[in-house]
């Protein structure tokens, strides 16, 4: 026995390659087979069928296999269409924490989708989602992030979403920020969490 | 403008923030002994970039639509080098561990396929070749097949060349490099035809789904410093793929610098004497 060369090293089942469909309905008819490779599989071959949008939602709602489920947020996530992306929010709005958290993160890589449901995002009348979609500008890659984090501590009256977009201002803000902010330490002035935030997020823009 | 170069400064807070989110970012955390290292790179990338302090650099860069610059940075805050036995507690846990674990699901006759990613000019399969050679009684008694696999065909030419400078084996025992290399006319070292021949160099490109849909059945992938240069999606999908390629049970080995765990939950942590890795579930 020893180190051996076969020669192929891509080996897999030829037959596996083969059964693999091409076309969107039986691709989803895959999607509610008992194996989840096959369910996997299917998934990441959606990716290419902007159509499969609301097949891989309704699979997604009620997969409880983790690694598909992961399949499907990133064949959203490379679809990355307005459908793809009502997909994510609707996951935003789920019971399910991982499914917010992979929905939080699949946005976060679809800067140019997303920007233009944001302003609706942040006036949702579910305060978590609005808290949600101030952790997707996180890591959004987008020019007006932080327009959109004044605008949310200018206006939105719930002192959670305003102490995360603060946070962030933290962070990412600039002497535009400044006004804003003052002003939200006048309005929340009985939060000590408020006042210290925005003391911190107004001494790094100062100090840069 | 020279002026104006010579006026940007990293303060401490600077230095700070900027760790904080390429940790996040690409799991690499820089020591404050690295502070030098660091500041020498980020002041270069803000000059190039145009911009005249590090704030702005830093917005610019973190909120830059086609996430080019934080790809310059971190091509510019990696270094880009490879050579024998490097992060050798890896091979160690192969040999002492995760082979162990990976015979434990194997039929007698069935071949073992470790794969090796990037390949780069060739020094990590050829140490796993080595190790196996050297530190494995086992290999006795398993035929084992060793892929390695790149994106860039000049150097897997170069691999498969098997040439290497002092600089490359200065890592290796003596003794193996007097049983393993001949020394060229031009000084450098190749290794000999039997390591050569034991491995298999392909060309892939890990982000591509027609290039690794084929990948399958492996027991032990390493897959070092390479996902560091990836976005997270890109990431995400590197780890469906690896995830693919491994055989349940199998183990996946990740530089030192990265992490699985930040990427995805689909594998499990296993933490042997040698070394961490991750490992895919036993089929339910």
């Amino acid at each position: 026995m020893a180190l051996i060369k076969t020669g192929q090293p891509r080996t897999a089942d030829a037959a596996d390659q083969a059964s693999l469909p091409r076309d969107l309905d039986a691709l989803i008819g895959q999607l509610g087979q008992t194996d989840t490779g096959i369910r996997r599989q299917a998934a990441r071959q959606l990716a290419d069928f902007q159509g499969s949008v609301p097949a891989l939602t309704r699979q997604l709602l009620r997969e409880t296999e983790p690694s598909v489920r992961e399949a499907i947020f990133v064949a959203l996530t490379l679809i990355g269409n307005s459908a793809a992306v009502e997909s994510l929010v609707t996951c935003l709005r789920s019971n399910d924490a991982a499914i917010r958290n992979e929905a939080i993160e699949a946005m976060k890589s679809l800067p140019n989708s997303v920007a233009p449901i944001m302003a609706g995002l942040l006036s949702d009348p579910d305060p978590d989602v609005r808290i949600f979609t101030v952790n997707v500008l996180e890591s959004l890659r987008h020019p007006d992030v932080e327009q959109w984090l004044i605008d949310v501590i200018s206006r939105d009256r719930h002192v959670n979403v305003c102490a995360a977009a603060v946070d962030l201002l933290g962070e990412v803000g600039t002497e535009s920020a400044i006004g804003p902010l003052e002003a939200l330490r006048k309005r929340f002035a009985d939060v000590p969490y408020i006042g210290f935030a925005s003391f911190l997020a107004l001494k790094r823009i100062r100090e840069a | 403008m020279a002026d104006a170069i010579a006026d940007i400064t990293i303060t401490d807070d600077d230095f700070l923030k900027f760790r904080e989110f390429f940790y996040r970012k690409t799991g690499i955390h820089f020591e404050a002994s690295k502070r030098y290292f660091v500041d020498k790179r980020l002041i270069e990338r803000i000059e190039i970039t145009g911009y005249n302090n590090f704030r702005n650099y830093f917005t610019f860069m973190r909120f830059q639509p086609s996430g080019e610059e934080i790809q310059a940075l971190t091509n510019a805050m990696t270094v880009n080098e490879t050579y024998f036995f490097r992060e050798e507690y890896q091979f160690k846990c192969l040999v002492q561990s995760m082979l162990g674990e990976v015979l434990k699901y194997k039929k007698r006759g069935e071949t073992i396929r470790i794969w090796s990613i990037p390949s780069s000019s060739g020094e990590e399969p050829y140490s796993i070749a080595l190790y196996l050679s050297e530190y494995w009684p086992e290999i006795a008694n398993w035929d084992v097949e060793l892929v390695s696999s790149d994106i860039d065909t000049q150097i897997l030419n170069k691999a498969r060349e098997g040439k290497y400078s002092q600089r490359s084996v200065q890592n290796l025992p003596p003794t193996l490099l007097k049983k393993y290399f001949k020394k060229t006319a031009s000084g450098d070292f190749q290794i000999c035809d039997d390591l050569r021949g034991a491995v298999e160099f392909t060309r892939v490109n890990l982000s591509d789904p027609a290039d690794t849909r084929g990948y399958r059945k492996f027991d032990v992938i390493f897959c070092r410093n390479l996902l560091i240069y990836f976005d997270d999606l890109s990431r995400k999908q590197a780890a469906e793929v690896i995830y693919e390629a491994l055989n349940p049970g199998g183990f996946i080995c990740l530089g030192h610098s990265e992490s699985m765990s930040r990427i995805t939950s689909l594998f499990k942590v296993r933490k042997f004497r040698d070394a961490i890795v991750y490992q895919k579930p036993e089929a339910q």
